[in-house]
Order: C-alpha cells, then structure tokens, then sequence
C-alpha cells in the first residue's frame, strides 16, 4: 500500500550493489553510503520507471552518544506516477551530509531544520542558518544528550513576583531560572543572517505580530519599489519542541501534544499521529471507530476550511465573509465540544480507535449541520467566486507550478490547485476512506483563484463524506466496540489513558491528508518501549510555507497578503 | 479516481456593465439584515456547556456510588476505608501516570498515627492533592485512568486569576468543585456506579441559549443507532 515493494527495491540492489533494503510493517528503507548518496537519488528522481520525483521529507535519527556513526540522515521520496514512496538513509559521518538542494529546493528548509536541531552540516548548503531557533543559541536541542527540560541559564522571575508582589518563593512547581529567550541583538543578528545581501535600501519587515500574518510569522522583504525581489521568513516564535516532547512521553499522552500543532484542525493532527502509531503496532481499529473518525476529520476540515475563508477574505477587504463563516464554524465546533467535550483541543482519538462513543444525538446534529452547510456556501460564493475585486484579487496572482509542486514536496489544497491530484486520503485509504466516495478538486493554473476554487470544493466532497459516514453509522449497533479490544492482555497492551502501552520496534511513516498538507509522522523505535526513539513530524504546513518566498518574488506586496492566506500555514504545526 | 476540475466561467459583459456581481453580493447581505440577532451576549447570557465538557478537575467524594471494585482497591493499597463523605482518592497516582504533564501534580499519602491496636493501624490516608491547573492540557487522560473514578472534569471553565497561586488548587478546594458539579449535573454524566451514562446527550436540551448560536434552527436529538432508543 502506497510503498515500493520489495521486490522492486531489491532491484536496486542488483543494479548498483551498494544499496541495503530493509522492510518493517510495510515500509521499506534503503541505506545507501554516503559517498553514493546523491548519485543515488539522482538516479530515483530521474529514472522514468522508478520517478521518485517528489520530496516529502528529510530528517535525521540521533543513535546516542555511545553509538558510533551517531546520526543518521532519512529521506522520504514520493512517485506520483507509481504511487508510492521510498525511503532512503545513509550515515552522517563526522555530522555532515552532501546537500539535497542541488537536486530538490524543497530541502533546503528542512536541511536548515536538521541543522539547527542536529547540529548536522550540509555541504553545499547556500545559507545553512538556524530554522526555528535563533542565530546565537548555542544548543541542538533535538540531540539525545540535551534535557528535555532545557537548560535553565536564564533568571526570569514571574511577573506576579515584580510587579504584584506575590510570595510565589517555594510554591510547588515554581523556579525563576528559565531557558534562554532572544534578546533584540540576537534577534538582529538572526535577521542579519537570514537575509545577509540585500540589493535595495529597504528590508520591509512583516509581523511577527501582524494580524494579516495569521500567527507569529516573521517575514523579510528586499523590496524594489512595489515589487519583491528577495523574500525570507523568520519563523519559530512558536517553537515548543514537540518532536522532543513526543520522544519523552508514553503513547498516548502525545495525542494532546499534537493537538497543539495545528490548532485549527486538530483532530486531524490526532489522526495521521494515531494512524503512524497504530501501523507500528500493527492492529486493525474497530470498523465503528473507523467510520467515527473519519466522520470527524471531515468535520474538523470544513471547520478548518471555514476559518481560512472567514480571515483570508477579511484580509482581502471582505468583513461580512469572516462573520458568516464564524457562525458556521460555531455550530460545528459545538458539535465537537458536545462529542468530545473541548471545542479546539480535541484529544478524542486514541490509539486503537476513540476514547469514547458518540453522544445521543450527535448524529442528528451532523446531518441537520451538513443539510444547512451546502447553502451557506453557496451563499460564500456568491459574495466572492464572481466578485470583480475578489477576481483581480486572486487572478493569476502568485502562480504555483506542477514543477514547484514535486521540487518543494508541496502537498494539500496548494498542490491540488496545481493541478496535482495529490491526495493521501486516496492514496493510503486510511480508516474509512477506501470505502466512500468523492472527488479531488483540481485547478488549472495554480495561481490564488484556483487555491480558493479547490478548498471550495473541498468543503462540498467533505460534506458528501460526511453523509456518507452517517449513513453507516446508522446501521452500525450501540454495541459495537469503538475502541480496540486486544486478544491477549500480555502480548499486546493498548489502553486508553496510555499507561503501559508499549509499541513494538520498527520504523514507520505515515500521514493523513491535513486542511493545511500531508502531515506525516515519521516513528522510529529502536527497541520495544513505552516511548518513541525518534519523532518526526512532517509538517505540510512548513513546506508549503516555504515556497512563499518563491512564488512571491516579482509580485506586488499587496500580493503577499493574498498568497499567504491561500497557502493557509498555521504557525504551530510550522513551528512545532 | 474521481478527480473534478474547478474554474468557473469568466465574467460576462453583461455581469460586467450591470454590475450584476456586486448586486448578488448585496441581496445576501440585504437578506442577513432582517435576521435575529444570535451571539450570545456573554456574560450576562451563558451557554451551558454539554456534559462531556472538559473543564476544571473535581475530586469526587465517597456518596454510595461507588464502582464495584472500590473496596478491593482501598484494600490493595492500603488505605484506611473512607466514609460517606471522605475522598474517594486512594492516593495510587495513576492519574498523575496517565498525564502528559505529570510535574503538575503533588499527590501524598501519610499513615494514620493511631496506637498499634487501632483498627486502623498501619493503613495511610491521601493527606496533600496539588493541582496546579496552569499547566494542565485539559485532556482528560487522568480521569480516564482513575481506578475509583475520583477525579473527574466539571463543567466550569473560567479559571482567570491575578496570581499563579490561584492556579493551583488543592484536595478541599477540588473536593468542594466536585461536590458542587455531581449536585448540579452528576445524574447527566454519571451512571449509578459513576461511569459515564450511556445516554449522555450531545448537549443539554433545556439550555436555550444554545439556540441562539443554531441560528434558532436546531436539531433534535434523536438516537444515533438503529437500536439506540431515547
Ligand atoms: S487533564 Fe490532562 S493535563 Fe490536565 S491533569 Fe488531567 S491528564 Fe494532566
Ligand atoms: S488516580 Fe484517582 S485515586 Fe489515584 S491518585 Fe489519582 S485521583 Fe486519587
């Protein structure tokens, strides 16, 4: 399922020799020296039977201290024309790797990531600086030997201390020492970096703290008048560490972590995490809690779709949109609240299914809401799809290529408006989606109006999907679990508060299709444990934002606006 | 695949020279104008929240509902048998296992200092219960993990305060947020071994508040499964 099979990898074997394929729970890694390294994804990028054209991910696993290589680098590739993915892995000797970016400019975000938090260097790399970190700091945080804690080298005390007075003094969980916070010469020094030639007098900043930034983004411009010439992004203002915390906390007590990700769906972060967990245990989740949760993503994606609409047409100048929107988004969220008992940090899935079943009435709520929800988006489309300002708003603004899409691992509603079908829900069939119908939307061009079409549509397919979903559900008995029952207590632990639940060794990748992309979750494990080896979250939202500072470059600044709202990144699935 | 392809017509002339998008535009404005009016004017109106709803941690007290298994774990732990009235805790610190923040707790258990021939003689009581909630997620692993179903989440969610020593609240302060809650609304959410019900509503239906935010259009419950009954 959506892996290159063995067999064909072990042709690779043959054929250069060098190449180790190794298989675990159906996805299969190949280890290649380093030395052969870009010779070898050259040839399965360019080779027309094998087309791994795609880039999805690049990260490394820290072994420990003791082990000697200590780093190894993983790269995740993508066939569109086969369907199917690959992973590629070679050592880190003496911390450094070749550089990725000659062959995908994808990479070069990601190789930035891997050296600020690996502290491993990319030769050939053009600025290889911090991603999420400031300039100055000293640490790689993601290695084993860095607490989880951080060091705490600041003195920081509480607020309620030196304004208000408060004896806070040996109150249980309270320490003035913090970790290490920029200060504004850092701050200038990072910005220096990032951008070290500018061709114009004037570097417009943008935000971090600008609402038209959706979050805490930080943008540069090297403007010349009107028009960009050079852009980059500062972002990590929102960084928490949640690839280290998801390698120090138990199975399940990671699921409200990710929910902190991407607020905005964050039942859809729970899923792809429950989906790449329960594929290394390697179980089957009950069909009722299949049909739940897919019923829920869908849910969670028009709620998320809503949000983009409401804020991306206010920032175009169209108020009365972001109000509408917001009551819609109100009733869905209410439902959620009801199912699960929190309206935006849902924490309902688990690892084995859902931790409850559905409330009486949930589904009458659902297929009231998805009977209203098809007019009031017509209702959205008739104040803006044939909107003249909307039009020239969003016309050939900010075009996106097929090209982009494979060179910057581009995924979700940005790559299907490209013209890519690129659907993981398609491709994986995760949970219930082999089993419902629905289509992609696809645009033409690539440019903001087709990014807007696409997400439209989206919202309808996710209505059918929901019906669908409840139409199942309907049949399906009060009784019927909705959560895993294992067969054996001692072979095979899963529980729904997560205590003792161990996951077997093994590595896995995989990824459920995001309102924002594909978010992947890479899990490596060396040994059976209660906790994972190695973490990775691929974000969509992070590649998608970069090919920003592509796709703006000789537009407009006006235009900055329009394409950050129809890449919708939310900063903290893209800060972690 | 069902792959579909989204773009629109270009505008016409017609739609051009009329204006015919602006005057769309405005008829589904105009036709918002005569609506109701539905945000809830908070905090003079409130929406009950439903009974699922994750909000602020309780400690349950000892009422004659407990679950079967009570007994045995005050046994196993040697704890000394609570009252009608005295926590339900057992001090085993499952919740603070089950938790994604685990510093956040500050959970003890002391021996009773009684004479050898007491009854009691040997057995611990759960003396200090800490939570200090600006940390917590609200996720609700810990009332999942609860042997004795003490700890539980209520319905209230304002916890603003000027200090952080507000924050943390501690066992009598918690005991007395469950107490209030199972009075208020513990026969919505409780069965009478102090599981969930099986019958919890989506949310409650003698809130009409919740109509405004439905646009004063809303569902009515009805069971979810073919042999669901109300
Ligand atoms: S709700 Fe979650 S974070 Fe809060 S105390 Fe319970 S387990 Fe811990
Ligand atoms: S899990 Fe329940 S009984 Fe055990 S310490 Fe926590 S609140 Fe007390």
């Amino acid at each position: 399922m959506s892996w290159i099979s063995v067999e064909k990898a072990k042709k690779l074997e043959e054929r250069f020799g060098y190449p180790k394929v190794s298989e675990s729970k159906g996805v299969v890694s190949v280890e290649v020296p380093k030395d052969k390294f870009i010779e070898f994804l050259k040839f399965l990028k360019e080779d027309k039977e094998y087309d791994f054209r795609m880039f999805i991910d690049l990260t490394i696993i820290d072994h420990g201290e003791k082990e000697d290589p200590r780093f190894q680098g993983v790269v995740i590739l993508f066939s569109p024309s086969n369907q199917e993915r690959i992973i590629v892995k070679t050592w880190a000797l003496d911390e450094t790797l070749p550089t990725l970016t000659t062959l995908w400019k994808g990479a070069k975000w990601a190789e930035r990531e891997a050296w600020d938090m690996f502290g491993i260097k990319f030769e050939g790399h053009e600025n290889l600086v911090r991603m999420l970190l400031w300039e100055t700091y000293p640490y790689h945080p993601l290695r084993k030997d860095f607490p989880l804690e951080g060091i705490k080298d600041t003195y920081l005390p509480s607020l309620n201390e030196t304004l208000r007075g408060d004896v806070l003094e040996g109150m249980f969980n309270y320490d003035r020492m913090h970790t290490a916070i920029p200060t504004m010469e850092d701050l200038e020094i990072t910005q220096k970096k990032r951008m070290p030639v500018k061709t114009s007098q004037i570097v417009l900043n943008w935000g971090p703290l600008h609402p038209g930034t959706h979050g805490t983004i930080w943008f540069l411009f090297d403007l010349d008048g009107e028009y960009v010439r050079q852009c980059d992004i500062i972002i990590g203002q929102l960084h928490r560490g949640v690839e280290k915390l998801g390698e120090n906390v138990n199975w399940q007590q990671f699921i409200p972590y990710t929910d902190r990700m991407d607020y905005i769906a964050a039942i859809n972060e729970n899923h792809a995490y429950v989906l790449a967990a329960e594929k290394l245990l390697g179980i089957e989740v009950p069909e009722k809690a299949k049909w739940i949760r897919t019923m829920m993503a869908e849910l969670s994606r028009i709620n998320s779709h809503l949000l983009w609409l409401g804020t991306y047409a206010l920032d175009l100048g169209a108020l009365t949109m972001f109000l509408y929107t917001f009551r819609e988004r109100e009733k869905i969220m209410d439902i959620i609240e009801g199912i699960s008992g929190a309206r935006f940090t849902i924490n309902y899935f688990r690892i084995g299914g859902v931790f409850a079943d559905l409330p009486y009435g949930a589904l009458d709520a659902i297929e009231h809401l998805t009977k209203d929800l098809p007019k009031r988006i017509d209702d959205y489309e008739t104040l803006l799809t044939r909107n003249r300002i909307w039009l020239s708003r969003n016309k050939d603004v900010c075009i996106i290529t097929e090209e982009d899409v494979y060179d910057f691992g581009l995924t979700g509603a940005v790559a299907r408006a490209s013209g890519v079908p690129y659907d993981i829900r398609k491709i994986d069939k995760y949970d219930a989606y082999g089993e419902v119908e629905f289509d992609i939307p696809v645009g033409e061009t690539g440019d903001s109006y087709d990014r807007y079409l696409v997400r439209m549509e989206e919202m309808r397919q996710s209505i059918r999907i929901i019906q669908q979903c409840v139409a199942k559900l309907r049949k399906m008995s009060k009784n019927d679990p909705y959560f895993f029952q294992t067969p054996d207590e001692k072979k095979l632990k899963v529980t729904i508060d997560g205590r003792g639940m161990k996951l077997p060794a093994g590595e896995v990748y995989a990824s459920s299709d995001n309102p924002r992309g594909e978010l992947g979750f890479y899990i490596y494990n060396k040994k059976d444990g209660l906790k994972a080896h190695r973490m990775r979250i691929r974000s969509g939202a992070f590649y998608n934002l970069q090919v920003f500072t592509k796709a703006i470059i000789g537009r407009p600044i006006a235009d900055a606006i329009t394409l950050l709202s129809t890449i919708d990144p939310v900063v903290g699935e893209t800060d972690r | 695949m069902g792959i579909k392809k989204v773009r629109p017509k270009p505008q016409t002339l017609v739609e051009k020279i009329f204006f015919l998008d602006f005057i769309k535009g405005l008829k589904t404005t105009i036709k918002h104008l005569w609506k109701k009016v539905i945000t809830v004017d908070f905090p003079y109106e409130v929406v009950t929240p439903p009974i699922r709803f994750r909000g602020i941690h309780g400690l349950r007290t000892v009422d004659g509902t407990e679950g079967p298994e009570f007994e045995s774990w005050v046994k196993r732990l040697k704890i000394k048998p609570p009252e009608i009235g005295e926590t339900r805790c057992i001090a085993c610190k499952f919740c603070q296992a089950a938790c994604p923040v685990p510093e956040l707790f500050d959970i003890q258990a002391e021996k009773l200092d009684v004479p050898e021939d007491h009854p009691h003689y040997g057995l611990k009581v759960m003396t200090v219960f800490n939570m200090d909630l600006s940390k917590c997620t609200f996720c609700g692993l810990c009332t999942q993990a609860c042997p004795t179903d003490c700890i539980i989440m209520t319905d209230i969610y304002d916890l603003s305060a000027y200090t952080r020593r507000n924050w943390v609240l501690d066992k009598d302060m918690l005991t007395q947020i469950a107490n209030d809650f199972v009075a208020r609304r513990g026969k919505e959410k409780f069965n009478e071994i102090s599981q969930w019900r099986e019958d919890q509503k989506l949310w409650p239906e003698y809130d009409k508040t919740r109509e405004k935010l439905w646009d004063f259009n809303m569902p009515k419950l009805g069971p979810n499964y073919q042999d669901q009954t109300a």
